[in-house]
């Protein structure tokens, strides 16, 4: 088998070589990007990689779709263990903490663009992004790129016809609670709120909005010995209690995991749904009816609050591998260097809904007069951006989030089927993310 | 003159065995062997951290209440596949096989699901029953049935049993056609004849008969329910809500894939690889002293 593939190397390489000879050398070198993105954004991002290659002629850039995220993932640690990665991965906001365990198997961005003499300043990106995806000294180990935020949306005309006022969303979770059970009592709608990303949202960005601790080492980011602690704070189990409470009437409805209930507000059947900011470039196209866009809601007992919510999204990673040769790396620091140019970021602003990772970005968005013509995509940025920032409204950093996430789901969707406490779902989701966290620390630590 | 051609070449027999012992070593004894040599490592998912922890990952499994609550739940998942795959499958042969005009039409049309990749039935079962825009969930909301497989975690199981049997039906139907077909005329003539009515013939000829047709549909589906049905629990529930769905091959997959648990995920691909060794020896034992009845 190995001789064989050897053997096969050797053809393709003197194949190369040959062809290299006739063309007079300028045989671009490939680098590969894989994308985790589906729809309109992914669209977009292959066109940013065509867009590339037709500026230059020395790299050819290939974007392609590998799956969703974890999926993803997973491919490209398999490529990576066979020695050959992708250049340029796009990883989603969950599953930082895993690629910073695995320091080995990247290279920080700062350091591919010194390596390629390339100005990268990390401050030119967006304060929230820049202190999730940066480390204590100030570098960014992966570029942010879809940077997103939760907020929440309404369906105006459904407030209207539950005799609520269409231009007051509701602020704090009471007038959310309270504006549900109007929308179900005068039957405006099916379900009067439900809830996209359910950890994302009611447990991370929940927790920056009232600023309250996820977990130990300054919520994970100072070391892979972090615990979580979550679970000693009553707020969390109240907000879990309150959607016990009000799935019972249906003022809130649980349609699934990561982003199915989209469809339910989509359709009309939700009033209300808190989702990613991301998700607005999709209602703008299908939603039949009059909608706003308003903050996450808060609850006003809560000390200090409203915080800034944190980020969401995905951030872009260069892979390291032995056989990567520096002008690979050069092709890759030029091709991230493409993409946070201000033109790049505003489009991709404009068209996927996203918000711009880039300071430059956001002021020209904001000079032109984007943000005032358009409020409904001012509002994820003003609460990202421009909100009140405290200790836990930076974002976490944990190993093996994405499945903490998943015993989230699976503990709450349990207190909603009446089969435990909200308190035990709290509980018993600190309890196994733990259990993950020490199994992570174990390899994390060896490898560094 | 001599009519049969021997070959006196040793080597011959081997080589012509070779493909075929070159596709079992390369597609099932190395992954296999990797999968054992994984299940006794503990290592972080890009490998840069590899430690021998001997059995301790199988320790860890097998003493987690959460993996023997899904062993239980896939003994009944797989049990409710292959009798809802096994009873339409009988009753459909058995009136296919009475059918005269247009019989090709109906056989066609009885095995075309056999054809569908499991994710794509599951995504088709998906849309009909989706609370928010599925037309039998909204048939089912008309009739007073509060159905939310999202929450509703029988629902769920409810939701994925049906997807996986409706799927192998086909497959089910055709062994029985098979063996509708191989059962002697004349015992049943022989029945009529004697007065039997169509029941009793079922029951004291055609079934006995084709018990060996059954039992071997049953160890089939067994495994089928075990391991194929994994695209369709991915695509309809991914396993939820609350692990309600989870059965074991998709607790492999999610442990290994989503959450790079690799230690783990293997042992437990041991673990399963164990289970459908035994299933298939029992099969093979029965199959072979039943062969002649």
């Amino acid at each position: 088998m190995i001789s064989f593939k050897k053997a096969l190397t050797a053809l393709a390489v003197g194949s190369a070589l040959a062809t290299t000879g006739a063309v007079a050398q300028n045989k671009p070198i490939e680098i590969q990007m894989w994308m985790g993105l589906t729809g309109l954004g992914g669209e977009t991002l292959t066109k940013y990689g065509e867009e590339f290659n037709k500026m230059q002629n020395e790299y050819k850039v290939t974007v392609s779709f590998k799956g969703q995220y974890p999926e993803q993932r997973a491919a490209a640690v398999a490529a990576f263990r066979a020695g050959n990665p992708p250049h340029i991965m796009q990883m989603f906001d969950a599953g930082s903490g895993d690629m910073m365990g695995a320091r080995n198997a990247i290279v920080p961005v700062s350091d591919v663009f010194k390596r390629a003499s390339i100005a990268f300043d990390p401050k030119d990106f967006i304060a929230p992004a820049r202190g999730y995806y940066g480390v204590k000294d100030g570098s960014l180990l992966s570029m942010p790129f879809n940077v997103s935020t939760s907020v929440l949306f309404y369906n105006k005309d459904a407030f209207k016809k539950a005799g609520l006022d269409p231009n007051k969303p509701p602020v704090t979770w009471p007038d959310l609670i309270a504006a549900a059970k109007k929308i179900r009592s005068t039957n405006a709608a099916n379900c009067g709120f439900t809830t996209t990303w359910l950890a994302w949202i009611q447990l991370e960005q929940f927790g920056a909005r009232h600023n309250l601790s996820l977990g130990t080492q300054s919520n994970g980011r100072g070391g892979v010995n972090a615990e979580l602690n979550f679970a000693s704070n009553p707020a969390f189990v109240k907000q879990v209690q309150t959607l016990v409470d009000m799935q019972k009437d249906k003022s809130f409805d649980y349609k699934g995991r990561s982003n199915d209930a989209s469809a339910s507000f989509q359709n009309g059947e939700c009033a209300m749904i808190t989702q990613s900011s991301g998700a607005m470039g999709g209602y703008v196209r299908d939603a039949k009816f009059d909608w706003g866009v308003a903050p996450l809601p808060y609850w006003p007992d809560a000390k200090g609050a409203p915080y800034a919510t944190t980020v969401g999204g995905a951030s872009l990673w260069v892979f390291n591998a032995p056989n990567r040769s520096a002008a690979e790396f050069r092709g890759v620091a030029k091709f991230l260097d493409y993409l946070r140019s201000t033109p790049v970021m505003i489009d991709w602003a404009k068209t996927t809904g996203f918000l711009p990772a880039t300071n430059a970005a956001f002021d020209y968005l904001t000079r032109e007069g984007y943000y005032a013509q358009n409020p409904r995509a001012a509002v994820a940025i003003g609460t990202l951006a421009n909100g009140k920032q405290g200790e836990h409204t930076g974002g976490y950093r944990f190993g093996r989030w994405t499945e903490i996430r998943d015993f989230y789901h699976e503990e709450v969707e349990k207190a909603l089927q009446g089969k435990q406490t909200a308190k035990e779902a709290i509980d018993n989701a600190q309890k196994r993310g733990n259990a993950a966290l020490r199994a992570f620390e174990k390899t994390a630590v060896a490898s560094n | 003159m001599q009519r049969r051609v021997i070959f006196n070449n040793k080597l011959l027999p081997y080589l012509l065995l070779a493909p075929q012992l070159a596709v079992t070593l390369v597609f099932f004894f190395w992954p296999a062997g990797q999968a054992i040599h994984m299940s006794l490592l503990q290592q972080d998912a890009f490998g840069q951290s590899v430690t021998f922890v001997g059995l301790d990952n199988f320790k860890e499994v097998l003493s987690d209440p959460d993996y023997r609550a899904t062993l239980w739940r896939t003994i009944i998942f797989s049990s409710a596949v292959a009798i809802f795959a096994l009873v339409p499958a009988l009753l459909f042969a058995v009136m296919a096989e009475r059918v005269v005009r247009g019989a090709t039409f109906y056989r066609t049309v009885l095995v075309l699901p056999y054809a569908i990749a499991p994710a794509v039935a599951g995504v088709l079962w998906l849309f009909m029953f989706s609370p928010s825009i599925g037309i039998v969930a909204y048939g089912l909301k008309k009739l007073g049935v509060d159905w939310n497989p999202k929450l509703d975690g029988d629902d769920a199981m409810i939701l994925v049993i049906i997807a996986a049997a409706w799927k192998q039906i086909s497959y089910n139907f055709l062994f029985f056609l098979a063996g509708l077909q191989s059962i002697p005329k004349a015992l049943l003539e022989a029945a009529s004849i004697d007065g039997a009515g169509e029941w009793r013939k079922f029951r004291t000829i055609i079934f006995p008969l084709l018990s060996p047709t059954t039992f071997f549909l049953l160890v089939v589906n067994i495994v089928y329910a075990f391991f194929d049905t994994y695209g369709i629990i991915d695509t309809v529930t991914s396993g939820g809500p609350a692990k309600a769905t989870e059965i074991l091959v998709y607790k492999v997959y999610y442990d290994g894939v989503i959450a790079l648990n690799l230690g783990s995920s293997a042992a437990q691909s041991v673990i399963l690889m164990a289970i459908v060794i035994v299933l298939t020896a029992i099969q093979f034992r029965y199959v072979e002293k039943k062969v002649h009845y």
